[in-house]
């Protein structure tokens, strides 16, 4: 083990420079990964709030809707009934769910209670405040205007909502993003994997003679390719540390300093719990992207 | 069990052949012998006769196209890869060019033999100094490898080979950089070692010192052995 690790510790240094290049290259790939997830996560949290497949959102009236429909206040059993019955005969409805006063209210909370604006106007909230609602799933998600203009005109509907006209500018961007930053994480993977197979090429004829003895006197395959393993090793960690410290910060200027308080009234924002998840993705991923290519470099170069 | 069992015997050929990739002609030619523990052999040819391939065979760095090799009663052609290492441990190796690791002294030199199999630093700061005073560089320990002379340098090379107390020691033109008199120091030194029982075998040019010796001679030409004696000269000339 001593001579293993007096072996890595003149590798490190020998390959400094190689080593911080691969270091940052696998940061920032990381990194990019890493944002990628988080917006995915974001993508999928928003999603699941609004509704799993984003279709239509029907809201019945409460005691304060403006809706010409909602002139006798609060929708009534009766009109809920109607409301229900026409979704259920209507052909292009797959499916809906019903979302009562206090769902609604526990999702306006989870929203809300993001930002200190939010909060206060929580305050003057209470389930009451929320109609019941129909998350309706049609058979054709671009086919909304029959089941829209059928409803719409019920007594007891205060408003119909296309959640799939509403939220695309908003899933075409996180889209957007998350390709894009995947493009670029792709790019900087196979650039990372072919650092760590040039840093190993180069690490193994700096070392040809000292390989060459080991194999000789009958040093175990293990053993000589340990130092470049641990090498690699210690790259990869180094990496996804500075990824996550990259993705904290991220966390904290960007979702909960900036986003969470300007945007928090858009959908519910991703929060450390995933953040976390991502990082023990990213780091998984840097210790791949490390070892595989070292694993088979030194089998290729080493001859062991 | 279809390996030889004798246990005086070390290295066996079994009607061996290797072609190399892209040759005609075979490196060696249905060779068949066999060398007891605790010999002595010189392999003699010109070059290109097989004395390489030989060798490389012995370390299994090479395998036979046809026929059986047995090395410490292993054959090495159904050797695992992952047991090569364990096979490699029986067997020393010397060269014609030394081989150390020059940011290296020459107890260091001999200590990484050790150290990459593993052995403790108890164990290691034991024998190591032994095998020193034993190649006779008591003293020199300290000293690196372009401070030595180049017979000095072949003694640390037979050191490194010598500690782990293999086996087989094979040499492979270990007098070829060394002047007469040099040279017949490392031969006295591998008859040391040749009388613990290590059996040696080495590839020469050297006709002087396979006279002198009076050993076993094998002489390969063209793949082929054309001669096998127990005391022989170097004869090649004659």
């Amino acid at each position: 083990m001593r001579s293993t690790l007096s072996e890595l510790r003149q590798s490190l240094s020998r390959n400094k420079s190689m080593t911080i290049s691969l270091v940052v290259t696998m940061t920032v790939s990381l990194l990019l990964v890493a944002l990628g997830l988080l917006i995915q996560s974001q993508a999928d949290r928003t999603e699941k709030y609004f509704g799993s497949k984003l279709q239509l959102q029907v809201n019945l009236c409460t005691k304060n809707s403006p809706s010409s429909n909602c002139i006798g206040g609060v929708a009534t059993d009766d009109q809920k009934t109607a409301v229900q019955q026409a979704l259920r005969e209507n052909p292009e409805v797959k499916s809906f769910d019903v979302r009562t006063p206090s769902d609604n209210y526990e999702r306006a909370r989870a929203l809300l209670g993001q930002s200190d604006s939010g909060r206060k106007q929580l305050e003057t909230l209470s389930p009451d405040s929320f109609p019941e609602s129909y998350f309706v799933t049609l058979k054709d998600s671009d086919k909304y205007d029959g089941v829209v203009s059928q409803v719409a005109g019920m007594d007891g509907v205060g408003n119909v909502n296309s959640l799939k006209k509403l939220l695309s500018p908003l899933f075409d961007f996180l889209t957007n993003m998350k390709v894009g930053a995947w493009a670029v994480a792709l790019l900087l993977i196979v650039a990372a994997i072919l650092q760590v197979s040039n840093t190993i090429r180069m690490t193994a004829y700096a070392r040809r003679r000292e390989i060459g003895i080991m194999r000789l006197v009958g040093a175990s395959s293990w053993h000589i390719q340990l130092p470049f393993v641990l090498e690699s090793l210690i790259a990869a960690l180094l990496s996804a540390a500075l990824a996550a410290a990259g993705l904290a910060a991220f966390m904290y200027f960007v979702v909960y300093r900036y986003l969470r308080h300007t945007l928090g009234q858009l959908t519910t924002w991703v929060g450390w719990h995933e953040a976390l998840i991502v990082m023990g993705g990213t780091t998984l991923l840097a210790l791949v992207l490390a070892l595989v290519p070292t694993l088979v470099m030194t089998r290729k170069y080493l001859d062991v | 069990m279809g390996s030889p069992t004798y246990t005086r015997r070390v290295i066996r050929f079994d009607k061996v052949t290797k072609t190399y990739p892209g040759q005609k002609r075979a490196a060696l030619d249905a060779v068949d012998l066999e060398i007891e523990k605790g010999e002595f052999v010189f392999l003699v040819g010109s070059s290109g006769s097989g004395k390489s391939t030989f060798l490389r065979l012995i370390l299994r760095e090479a395998r036979p196209t046809t026929g059986r090799v047995y090395v410490a009663g292993k054959e090495i052609n159904k050797l695992s890869s992952w047991k090569v290492p364990k096979l490699r441990r029986q067997v020393g190796t010397v060269f014609q060019d030394f081989r150390l690791l020059p940011n290296k002294t020459v107890t260091e030199n001999v200590a990484f033999a050790l150290q990459v199999i593993g052995k403790s630093r108890s164990e290691i700061n034991k024998v190591v100094p032994e095998t020193l005073e034993m190649v006779g560089l008591e003293g020199k320990g300290h000293r690196m490898p372009d401070e030595l002379s180049g017979g000095e340098q072949q003694r640390v090379a037979v050191a490194r080979a010598f500690v782990n107390r293999p086996m087989i020691l094979i040499a492979d033109e270990p007098t070829g950089n060394l002047d007469p008199a040099t040279s017949v120091g490392i031969m006295k030194l591998l008859d040391r070692i040749n009388r613990t029982d290590t059996t040696v075998v080495m590839a020469t040019h050297d006709s002087s010192i396979v006279d002198q010796m009076r050993k076993r001679v094998i002489e390969l030409d063209n793949g082929l052995i054309v001669r096998d004696e127990a005391r022989g000269i170097y004869g090649y000339q004659n």
